[in-house]
């Protein structure tokens, strides 16, 4: 009875000190991350799919990225008139709704927008998917809107000079400009039936996704200033479509605390009648 | 509770020292959390080993322990040894939850900045003659064609940086050109972000491929006036 009783200490002992350092040990684990990803909220009803004033817009969380010049390749451009943009997304399991957002002072018919996604499991280069030397990319998904278009349009590029718009259109868009600021609705079912050229959504896993704005003005003898190559981009960054409330972590820790529970209670039963 | 108060002290201590006192000492770093652990766990089992060696120490170790369990005879100490019942099964259902509930956290980047050259950018030495007139022409090549990222001042904020991530290169940083081989930058601008090797995330680099569009020589002249302007020297190996 003896050396058992002393070995159950000795595993209590053990089991303090583990569970000690764990607690001291995970504090600095809590680091802080820089807004680098959209997540659309699972909502349940109807998606604001085609209103950029819808008041459900309030209930997703905006993530907002630094816009550049596009500079990766001629023609290039030095000087944007977007600097920023927030997007926010909304989803319900079936559909999935994004809400772009930016300042632009004039409202022109060649205002436009993009969203770019990698599509499957290749890492794509973000200026349209263009080849690496030592990688083998994949294609990427660009869903394009133009304001005097009034629709989206559902492209797949691999590579400077393939942009080129799909055969079967499957996204949406609508926008509206007021108070300097343009806010476009881009909205699309979360998979398709072509998952090599569409971007396939599943809720919970991380997707590389992209942005692009041309500022639609026309200089001083009637030129557009922005078009094509020329326009502003984002780097890569991600978004997710939040996964359903999964309660399975809420259960494991209550059956952990139980054993835990359970282990105090024979200990010092054991305890006391070793005395 | 003498022969517990030493050992208390000394894992505290040991934690105090190993977390605030050592990343201090010159040339160390901030211990990684899963180090400290480590070390905190060899420390405990130490103690444990040294307390257990004779059967009298044995008894003065687990002793006042086995009286706080089990709550014999230890008057006021009572509400702390329930309040150390109820706490026990409660952290272990939080650290449960907290290794199973799944993180919100994107997946974690991490990206070589000076990945290895292919072989063939190894060792070769400018051909261009380093007179000032090379130096002046390969800046003004820069401040054509790669200021608008990296800078007029050589510090990698230029006014097209701000969306790119990664950043543009600053080259008046120490850890950049100054520990690099002219070969290495000259690989660098020919190919650009989409010849980087798999370690370097060439997806993410807005980096022109300049071999499409700057002859070598140019390439060589800004190499040259991109050291001279952020006053750093190539990294030689003799």
């Amino acid at each position: 009875m003896k050396p058992a009783t002393q070995m159950m200490k000795q595993v209590l002992r053990g089991g303090v000190a583990v569970i000690a350092a764990m607690v001291i040990g995970s504090v600095p684990f809590s680091f802080a991350q820089e807004s680098v990803a959209v997540r659309a909220t699972l909502v349940t009803g109807g998606l604001p799919l085609d209103d950029p004033n819808a008041a459900a817009w309030s209930g997703a969380v905006p993530a907002t990225f630094p816009m550049s010049p596009q500079v990766h390749w001629p023609n290039r451009i030095q000087e944007v008139t977007v600097k920023d943009v927030a997007v926010r997304a909304l989803h319900d399991g079936k559909q999935v709704a994004f809400l772009l957002e930016y300042s632009d002072p004039t409202q022109d018919p060649d205002d436009a927008a993009a969203f770019e996604f990698m599509v499957g499991d290749k890492k794509a280069h973000f200026a349209h998917g263009q080849p690496m030397l030592q990688v083998e990319g994949g294609p990427v998904n660009i869903w394009f809107w133009k304001n005097k278009a009034g629709k989206a349009t559902d492209m797949t590029a691999k590579g400077f000079g393939t942009l080129k718009a799909q055969e079967h259109q499957d996204v949406k868009a609508s926008g509206a400009y007021a108070n300097g600021t343009w806010k476009v609705v881009f909205s699309r079912n979360l998979s398709t039936d072509h998952p090599e050229e569409d971007v396939q959504i599943t809720p919970g896993q991380f997707i590389s996704i992209a942005f692009a704005v041309w500022d639609g003005r026309k200089d001083a003898v009637g030129e557009l200033v922005e078009k094509g190559s020329q326009k502003a981009v984002s780097s890569w960054w991600y978004f997710r479509a939040d996964a359903p409330p999964d309660y399975s972590s809420y259960m494991y820790a209550a059956v952990a605390a139980a054993l835990a529970l359970g282990f105090q209670f024979v200990l010092i039963r054991k305890l006391k009648k070793g005395q | 509770m003498g022969a517990l108060g030493k050992p208390i002290i000394l894992m505290v201590a040991m934690y105090l020292f190993l977390k605030f006192v050592l990343p201090n000492i010159p040339g160390s770093a901030p211990l990684p959390s899963s180090l400290i652990f480590l070390y905190l766990l060899l420390t405990a089992a130490g103690i444990i080993i040294f307390e257990t060696l004779s059967g009298e120490s044995k008894d003065a170790f687990w002793g006042p322990m086995q009286r706080f369990l089990t709550g014999e005879n230890i008057g006021g100490l009572q509400a702390l040894r329930y309040g150390v019942l109820v706490l026990f099964p409660l952290l272990v259902g939080w650290q449960t939850y907290g290794s199973t509930a799944s993180s919100d956290a994107p997946p974690a980047e991490s990206r070589t900045i000076h990945p290895a050259p292919p072989g063939e950018y190894t060792g070769l030495s400018n051909p261009v003659p380093k007179t000032p007139e090379n130096i002046m022409q390969g800046k003004g090549f820069y401040a054509a064609f790669c200021s608008p990222c990296h800078g007029g001042n050589f510090d990698g904020k230029g006014p097209a940086a701000r969306g790119y991530n990664p950043p543009p290169a600053n080259f008046a940083d120490p850890t950049t050109i100054a520990m690099l081989q002219e070969s290495y930058l000259f690989w660098r601008i020919k190919k650009g972000g989409v010849g980087l090797p798999i370690e370097g995330a060439p997806w993410k680099s807005a980096m022109p491929r300049w071999e499409v569009e700057l002859p070598d020589e140019w390439i060589w002249k800004i190499i040259m006036g991109e050291y001279d302007g952020a006053h750093q020297s190539p990294r030689t190996w003799e």
